[in-house]
């Protein structure tokens, strides 16, 4: 059996962030809310099913984004997901957050 | 399910999608089919396990509940057999505790149907045990008088008697009330109006009575007319002033009183100046703020001062008994309840015995669904292969076992109510049942839980050893060890419990079989008891005439040989003890001086079968007037007259001295289980005061055969003798005695059933355990039979299992059961509750149920044919 731990570098806590950050780019599905955090990140981020999905179901349990089947750019059927208000808010708030944490993180490895 | 679907997610095509777009964009990359999709199977993982996490984050249990229920159907419904027996033994389970729980919530947890009976309190006496006692008129009115921190107060009195209503006479059972009565317990009437304090006085008008609803309905139809009818009792004449709602039956639970009276009135002038005629239950309402402690301490201050009043006026040899009593205020708000401390114990006996009956059959099923787990053990294998996780696995298992457990708690309410009522017929043994024992919420919350507790106890064991499986061997069909160590601690679980049952049972036939052959004194054998009322009670001139014309006309009747009259009659409960002087013998100060007292009419002891050890029988002669005389029993004569002629000693009390003219052999008046009391036999004439004939019990014993037979002939007899006169019962004195250990006769029977049954189950276990293990090992035992092992020592094989099996259990269940028979002690007679021959009985009960149930097993062993053996697999 293989093994379920996220493979992707990412901090614990900064995925949902992202994922929030792209849904609110404009309603997308899965398959792409992967493609674009690798694009995005020029390669840098990946995110494996194995995460992406129990998260995306997550962020839609707590609120913060909606679901809904719909025609995607193959003509297939795909679950859209886009942001719900109380979602906008998460997402300015752990931005906010992020922004503050990785600017003293820099500050203080750049120190002399 | 619409629900569902319009719910569900559609995970599964989600990741479908996702995984058929990375197959799309392998190809566009250059990627030749097959090998996109192997790629991106290896990159995605397995589907379905990736579908199991999402539904995991969802939260869905509702969801899988629905879906492991109809699984659970699918799969009892393809084993009917199983079902049915797992349902119905625990429908049988569960009813049986929800039964026992609807008496016990019944007569231990249902508070009164009046407002705030949190804020009752019972006043009384208590008995050395903590039992309330009755109080005295005297006590109540001290109490009524000076308690500050209630805010009323009412006393009841019981009473049966013969009421006259519209020239009509009838038996009735009737509450005396003190006036405050109603007000305390704040119930209205559902006609007319109820008592008032103004209505509770000794007056010479007449005074006011109202009647329940039951007696309203029964006697008048419910018709308005009743109000104002006359009732006539102990000859005064009351009014009926109105009907006390259905709802309210009386302050004691166990009663529903056909009238209600008010107390003064009827009361003896006696019961109102004595300070030890205890005969009113005292009953307060907290005043509003004050709490049950203020409330007992008051009550402490004032019983000192009211026994210290009643010490200084007895004897100085009396003094310290009196000054030892106590009394006490308790919550109440189930009223003043006897049933509580006469069957309570018994009941709970009952309920940990049946709770064990249950445990027993969730062990059972356990068993079962082991076995039905190992059956399963190759798609539990494969469904953990291909990412089930190993709790959704055990939910699944769980909720087969919920089923089980649901059906069974269904089926089992529906036959508790039924059964409820004949438990408590049994115990009250004939009696009219005075109360409903059915089933309320209390009983339903009770037996869901007993269900959910059955659902777990039976579904766990197997759910847990089915996903502890490992999953290769199970997948290859290797066999493993399997459920045998399992298997084996089920059936040692079900031995231990079955001891302990066993022991119980035991327990409980030995003091009834020691009951029974207790040496009594006497031979009901052929002696029927009759009891006679009359309209009114007779004038004291009238009376004697009436008791001679009905012993005659009862001697006078075909085939009898004795007929008399008892005022108390032996082992129904009955005691009239009294302090008496005895010539040529000196009391020490600490020794009691009261010894049992009874009134007898001639040829008593014939008719009870009492043989003389000296001396002469009352006779007609011995009257009133006559010079006074007493028989004496075998414990009274030897332990006053030691050395020396008892026949012709005198023995002083109230101040009348009896010379003794006879001497009878001992026997037991109390009960079968006190021990014999000093007793003094006196002519029914010598008595003092004026006892009705209705307070005798008359004796008729016949030649041979059944003194039922007489029964056709009693009301007309009874008649004769005079024509106000009523036979009122008529019984095999046999019976009578048998309803005096009707409880120890209840608790045998059902002991020995629940041993039975507990028996029963355990063989049934073992039986099946060893028949699956000779199964699967008659290839093995093939080959040591090839080999040339004895058939004996196939046979040693399965009794050494058996062997270490019920010394387990033996081991086990006397351990528990040395550690909770204690609770049993009162109930036990002659018997100690470790008593070793006991445990013994039940050891060698339980070691040959088990011999016959690893027989048949046994000697398919030893008949295993080695070339079929070794073919077997």
């Amino acid at each position: 059996m293989r093994s379920e731990s996220p493979k992707s570098d990412l901090l614990q806590g900064t995925l949902d962030v992202l994922i929030l950050k792209i849904i609110a780019l404009g309603p997308v599905h899965g398959y792409a809310v992967a493609q674009r955090l690798q694009q995005i990140s020029r390669d840098v981020l990946q995110v494996q099913q194995g995460s992406l999905y129990p998260a995306l179901h997550r962020l839609e349990k707590r609120g913060w984004v909606r679901a809904e089947w719909a025609a995607s750019e193959t003509g297939r059927e795909a679950r859209f997901y886009a942001l719900t208000r109380e979602g906008r808010r998460q997402l300015e708030d752990q931005r906010a957050n992020w922004m503050r944490l990785s600017t003293a993180v820099t500050a203080v490895l750049e120190t002399e | 399910m619409t629900w569902r679907r319009r719910q569900d997610p559609r995970v599964q095509d989600e990741l479908r999608y996702h995984r058929d777009r990375m197959i799309d964009d392998f190809v566009a990359a250059g990627m030749d089919r097959k090998a996109a999709e192997r790629r991106a199977f290896l990159e995605f993982g397995n589907v379905a396990h990736l579908e199991e996490q999402v539904r995991d984050v969802r939260g869905r249990w509702l969801a899988d509940l629905g879906n492991d229920l109809r699984y659970a159907v699918r799969t009892l419904r393809r084993s009917p057999l199983f079902a049915a027996v797992a349902i119905l033994s625990l429908a049988l389970g569960i009813g049986a505790n929800a039964a026992i729980f609807s008496v016990i919530n019944a007569i231990m947890l249902r508070s009164l149907p009046v407002a705030e009976p949190d804020r009752l309190v019972l006043i009384s006496r208590l008995s050395e045990t903590g039992r309330p006692l009755y109080v005295p008129v005297r006590l109540f009115e001290l109490l009524r008088d000076n308690l500050k921190s209630v805010s009323g107060i009412a006393a009841l009195a019981t009473l049966r008697q013969t009421a006259i209503i519209d020239g009509e006479d009838e038996l009735v059972n009737a509450d005396m009330v003190s006036g405050s009565y109603f007000d305390v317990l704040a119930v209205q009437p559902a006609a007319g109006r109820l008592l008032t304090p103004a209505d509770d006085v000794i007056s010479t008008e007449t005074p006011a009575v109202v009647i329940s609803d039951r007696f309203w309905r029964r006697r008048f139809g419910r018709s308005a007319d009743a109000i104002g009818k006359a009732v006539r009792i102990r000859n005064r004449v009351f009014t009926i002033v109105g009907v006390t709602p259905p709802s309210f039956p009386s302050l004691r639970p166990d009663r529903t009183p056909d009238l209600v009276f008010p107390l003064q009135p009827l009361l003896t002038d006696d019961q109102r100046r004595s300070m030890d005629l205890n005969n009113v239950m005292v009953m307060a309402r907290l005043a509003p703020r004050a709490t049950l402690a203020q409330t007992d301490a008051e009550v402490q201050v004032l019983y000192r001062g009211f026994v210290e009043l009643q010490a200084s006026m007895d004897r100085e040899k009396d003094r310290p008994a009196i000054l030892a009593q106590r009394a006490a205020a308790t919550a109440a708000p189930d009223g003043f309840n006897p049933l509580r401390y006469d069957y309570g114990r018994s009941f709970l006996i009952l309920m940990g015995s049946v709770g064990l009956v249950l445990l027993l059959a969730c062990v059972n099923l356990s068993g079962l669904l082991l076995a039905r787990a190992a059956a399963r053990q190759r798609e539990i294998a494969i469904r953990l292969a291909i990412g089930a996780s190993r709790g959704r696995l055990m939910r699944q298992f769980l909720t087969e076992s919920l089923l089980l457990a649901s059906l069974g708690a269904g089926l089992g309410l529906l036959i508790a109510g039924w059964l409820a009522r004949q438990l408590f017929l049994l115990f009250l043994n004939g009696r009219d049942p005075l109360m409903s024992v059915a089933p309320d919420w209390r009983v339903a919350g009770f037996t869901a839980a007993v269900a959910a507790a059955c659902c777990f106890l039976a579904g766990l064991a197997p759910a847990l050893h089915a996903v502890r499986a490992s999953v290769n061997p199970a997948l290859k069909e290797v066999r493993g060890r399997g459920t045998g160590r399992l298997g084996q601690s089920l059936v040692v679980a079900q031995l231990s419990i079955s001891m302990v049952l066993l022991v119980g049972a035991a327990l409980f036939i030995g003091t009834l079989l020691k009951l029974q052959r207790v040496e009594r004194g006497f031979d009901p054998r052929g002696v029927l008891i009759v009891g006679v009322r009359s309209a009114q009670p007779y004038p004291a001139a009238r009376i004697q005439a009436v008791h001679d014309a009905l012993l005659q006309r009862l001697r006078a009747l075909p085939g009898v040989d004795a007929a008399s009259a008892t005022l108390m009659l032996p082992v129904t409960g009955s005691l009239w003890d009294r302090t008496v002087q005895v010539e040529g013998y000196r009391f020490r100060d600490d020794e009691s001086d009261a010894v049992n007292f009874n009134a007898i009419a001639p040829a008593y002891f014939k008719a009870i079968g009492t043989p003389f050890v000296s001396g002469r029988d009352f006779s007609a002669a011995d009257t009133a007037t006559s010079p006074k005389v007493a028989i004496v029993n075998d414990s009274f004569a030897r332990y006053f007259f030691a050395n020396g002629d008892v026949l012709g000693r005198h023995v002083t009390a109230a101040g009348v001295t009896f010379e003794v003219v006879g001497v009878v052999r001992d026997a037991k008046y109390q009960s079968l289980r006190d021990r014999v009391m000093r007793t003094m036999y006196i002519p029914q004439p010598q008595r003092d005061g004026t006892v009705q004939p209705s307070s005798y019990n008359y004796l008729v014993r016949v030649a041979a055969g059944d003194p039922q037979r007489l029964v056709p002939d009693l009301p007309r007899v009874v008649r004769d003798a005079d024509p106000a006169l009523r036979l009122q019962t008529a019984r095999l004195y046999t019976a009578v005695i048998d309803e005096s250990i009707g409880t120890e006769r209840t608790m045998a029977t059902l002991g020995a059933a629940f041993g039975a049954l507990a028996m029963l189950v355990a063989a049934l276990g073992m039986f099946g355990l060893l028949a699956f293990q000779v199964a699967r090992r008659t290839n093995e035992m093939g080959i040591r039979i090839a080999l040339g092992a004895a058939r004996g020592s196939l046979v040693a094989l399965v009794l050494r299992d058996v062997v270490v099996m019920v010394a387990g259990g033996v081991v086990v269940g006397s351990v528990a059961a040395a550690m909770t028979t204690q609770v049993a002690q009162t109930l036990l007679f002659g018997l100690s509750p470790t008593q070793p021959a006991v445990f013994a009985i039940a050891a060698a009960a339980l070691a040959l149920t088990a011999i016959l149930a690893a027989w048949l097993p046994a000697r398919r062993a030893a008949n295993i044919d080695p070339l079929v053996a070794l073919r077997h697999e």
